[in-house]
């Protein structure tokens, strides 16, 4: 265990208080508070500064903690998420530990929120600083625990986010397992038809990267695989994986099995002889498959799946896959286990369920559809051959209306309160779609902002509205269908005019909101990353850190931490595996020495705490003919559970230890009389 | 810049006067007011149109409720309490159903009447209603085609109203005489006369 109090000298400590420029002199009163704190027992030194972060603010506290032999340094500031590391680093460059360091939050927590109560502010900065000297004055030194970093990484979620990290973690060097719940990579990016503002075609661009990653030997790719569980943390994850049972096996794995020349080569004859029709998911439910099945031609790998639920196991495709021998109807799903030592999440997004805003009729009326559904009829390679099609009748519509922020921006507690980001211009590109395809065809695009955020889009606008899409400003507040023909009544307000409009067209295409899918919170829980209110994945730091998440080794790529269109998620994706790869490329990585310890002379070994222990880092071990608790330090993550809990005070939380904590309470309880 | 040209003649006056907005032209109390009467979130309203395209009233007549809602965001508490569109909502609650920022637009509406009546501005038809309610319980009394056709269908030629307990009237009285309200009615159409 650590040398707890091993010294029993008189601590000398040193205060300093930030100005933070204004943000904590504007209401509290920093001569005060360092004038208070020179009265405070163990305080060697009193001093402020304009901006403590700064070199000049960080010398001073080394400077005094030579001139004053102090033993513990305590800064009055921001919130140590933000400069604890800087301090910590100052407080080393004195020749102290930096684990002797304690920092006092009198800005988030105070100047900021007590911006017009001056006295009370400065009243609340002087109780924080007199709590903050009484840990100091109890700080140990602490040594933080370098763990080796296991070289392989692991991306969940084949996208195009998911497969750029991969590729990039793969470049890099390092053995990567892309892990993929469907039977193919390439995700939602494959389901488009074109990209806005260049109008490349999607699958065009995208399929060379996919087969680059099914090519990349640094790439193991894991399709129809899903997440079960991970244990471990940085450099360590053990990850299970559930390899669902494809019912179908791989050349490889037939040659594996001594199969000569069999496993499946996508030639497709099951296909024909399967008597099962489901729809194809793919195509969102619009085209049939079979229970054995490929999403499309263009799959990766191109290896066929079974439908177990589906499937009647009637055994035809099993004689007409013949010496290949690669169908296997009584295949079940496998478990495995693999270690990485960091985690790219690039889990992505799912439709927003529009039907739920029943004023545009999703799902009644039968010419309304989403623009997920658009992309595939107006894709080349979709159900209707890339001709745009009425479902209620076949005939090809003339004027299209297209609703905007349908689900978006919507605070009535059914949609969502955030902007899809790139509904807008998947809709410019939709109505250029029209104009192009069908001559005389008019998109009417309802909308309320045009946001057309990115390099060339604002361009690409101008090119739209050239080519003679009609912009109407107002949202559709509902939508009525003529039951005859099937036409539908769009209904808003021309708010530039001022006049309710009533505009009958032929088809109605919904630019939905976008949510995270659905398996994106059991995997957030599995690898430990917290989500925002709204589900996406939560970044370590908005700005200054949006790759990252608050567990370390876990990154973040592409929409499942916030919409984005394609080039932000490729260019996050590469973030993430550069972030990824340098703890792989450091070897190892240090850990906040925040472990729990025994003290084994008063530990009893009974053993209560190992089930409280949420990261099972408790265990009883035989030391000396007697039995205690010994943690293993790397996957303690010091929460405090067990020190709270046991019984006789045998756990020793390092750097929140009881006498830290008791120490803190008396000065504020006690105002500092000791 | 002067806001008035000082034309001689008070019809060109009028004509050509400035209908800029100027900052002087609001009251921020009124908003205040409009949401603490109104109880909801006037405020928030982003101008997107739902409420007005949702309006069974704006297609028949000039009245635009996102407009008003505007004026209750710029405070244009004169424009707003004098406009006569005031009185066409119809109290549907369409756009409060719709609103995508769960505002109510109708209470809006309804908090700016409040505001307007306190200033004696109601029209001449919801003076009427009160006197007729005060009289006999209903603001659309029941009458002998009303009274044929319930008949026709099987019913009594009254309904279970105060048409058929006129007795409970006075009761409908104390609650109007509460509020002042029948007082002012009767003074506002005699004024009107």
């Amino acid at each position: 265990m650590a040398e707890v109090n091993k010294k029993e000298e008189q601590p000398r400590i040193g205060v300093f208080v930030c100005h933070c420029g204004t943000n904590i002199a504007g209401s509290v009163n920093i001569q005060d508070v360092m004038d208070y704190a020179k009265t405070l027992p163990n305080v060697a030194v009193s001093d402020e500064y304009q901006y403590m972060c700064s070199t000049p603010g960080q010398g001073k506290i080394a400077d005094a903690i030579k001139e004053h032999n102090l033993t513990g340094i305590v800064v009055a500031a921001c919130s140590p998420r933000l400069h604890e590391p800087t301090f910590r680093n100052a407080t080393k460059a004195g020749g102290l530990n930096p684990f002797r360091f304690e920092m006092a939050n009198i800005r988030e927590q105070n100047s900021w929120v007590h911006m017009h109560q001056p006295e009370e502010a400065t009243e609340k900065a002087k109780d924080a600083v007199r709590i903050a000297v009484a840990k100091a004055s109890k700080l140990e030194d602490l040594y933080p625990k370098s763990v080796p970093v296991e070289k392989t990484a692991m991306v969940v979620g084949g996208g195009v986010g998911g497969m750029q990290a991969a590729l990039d973690l793969a470049d890099a060097g390092i053995k990567t397992y892309l892990v993929e719940k469907t039977p193919t990579i390439g995700g939602r990016m494959s389901q488009l038809d074109k990209t806005f503002p260049t109008l490349d075609c999607s699958q065009c661009i995208l399929t060379p990267k996919m087969v680059d990653v099914f090519r990349n030997e640094n790439i193991e790719l894991l399709t129809y695989t899903e997440v079960e569980e991970v244990a471990g943390y940085i450099g360590n994850f053990d990850v299970t994986l559930r390899k669902k049972a494809r019912g179908v096996i791989t050349p490889d794995e037939a040659e594996a099995k001594g199969i000569v020349g069999g496993g499946c080569t996508g030639c497709g004859d099951c296909v024909a002889v399967c008597p099962v029709i489901k729809p194809n998911p793919f195509e969102l439910g619009m085209a049939p498959r079979k229970a054995i099945y490929v999403y499309h031609p263009q799959v990766v790998p191109l290896i066929y799946t079974v439908d177990f639920d589906s499937c009647v196991k009637c055994g035809l495709c099993v004689e007409a896959c013949g010496d290949k021998k690669a169908i296997d109807l009584e295949m079940e799903d496998e478990l495995m286990t693999v270690k990485v030592g960091t985690v790219v999440l690039a889990t992505g997004y799912e439709i927003f369920p529009i039907e739920k805003k029943f004023e545009w009729g999703y799902k009644n009326f039968d010419n309304v559809i989403t623009s997920l559904e658009f992309e595939r009829l107006i894709c080349a390679s979709g159900p209707t051959g890339g001709k745009l099609i009425r479902p209620s009748d076949g005939d090809k519509p003339k004027k299209v209306a297209f609703v905007l922020c349908a689900g978006s921006r919507d605070t009535t507690g059914i949609g969502k309160p955030y902007c899809s980001r790139f509904c807008c211009m998947y809709s410019l590109k939709h109505a250029h779609q029209i104009i192009e395809k069908m001559p005389g065809a008019i998109p009417y695009i309802f909308y309320m902002d045009i946001r057309s955020f990115g390099k060339m889009y604002e361009e690409f606008y101008y090119r739209i509205q050239d080519e003679g899409a009609k912009f109407i400003r107002g949202r559709v507040a509902n939508i009525t269908e003529d039951p005859e023909t099937k036409n539908l009544y769009v209904h808003a307000e021309d708010t530039l005019l001022g006049r309710p409009v009533d505009l009958e067209v032929d088809m109605v295409v919904l630019a939905a909101a976008i949510q995270p899918t659905a398996e994106t919170e059991k995997t957030r829980r599995l690898f430990g990353v917290s989500c925002s209110q709204d589900g996406w994945l939560l970044e370590a730091h908005p700005k200054l850190n949006p790759c990252g998440t608050t567990t370390a080794g876990v990154y973040l790529a592409g929409v499942c931490q916030g919409p984005k269109d394609i080039p932000d998620t490729v260019a996050q994706a590469e973030g993430a595996a550069s972030a990824a790869s340098i703890p792989i490329h450091k070897g190892e990585v240090e850990l906040e020495p925040y472990f729990a310890q025994c003290i084994e002379e008063k530990c009893a070994g009974c053993g209560l705490c190992v089930p409280q222990c949420p990261y099972s880092a408790l265990a009883l071990v035989e030391k000396d003919g007697r039995t205690v608790m010994q943690v293993t330090e790397a996957k303690c993550k010091g929460c405090g559970t067990c020190g709270g809990f046991c019984p006789g005070g045998a756990i020793w939380m390092q750097h929140f230890a009881t006498p830290q904590i008791v120490a803190q309470i008396d000065a504020f309880l006690l105002g500092g009389e000791q | 810049m002067a806001r008035s040209k000082n034309y001689q003649d008070p019809k060109l006056e009028e004509k050509l006067k400035d209908r800029k907005y100027y900052a002087t032209d609001s009251n921020p109390d009124f908003l205040k007011e409009v949401e603490k009467i109104g109880q909801t979130i006037a405020h928030m309203c982003y101008q997107c149109g739902t409420c007005t395209g949702s309006c069974p009233s704006a297609p028949r007549s000039s009245y635009r409720i996102r407009l008003f809602m505007r004026k209750a965001v710029l405070g244009l508490e004169e424009e707003a309490l004098t406009d006569p569109d005031l009185w066409l909502c119809t109290t549907c609650y369409s756009c409060t159903d719709r609103c995508p920022r769960d505002i109510a637009p109708t209470d809006v509406i309804m908090a700016m009447r409040n505001l307007a009546a306190k200033r004696d501005i109601v029209p001449r038809n919801f003076l009427q209603t009160v006197q007729l309610i005060y009289k006999s319980g209903h603001g659309v009394p029941n009458n002998d085609v009303n009274r044929a056709a319930r008949v026709k269908l099987g019913l009594e030629a009254e309904p279970e109203t105060t048409h058929k307990y006129p007795e409970y009237i006075p009761g409908i009285q104390k609650i109007i005489d509460h509020y002042e309200l029948k007082a002012k009615a009767d003074r506002l159409v005699a004024q009107g006369e």
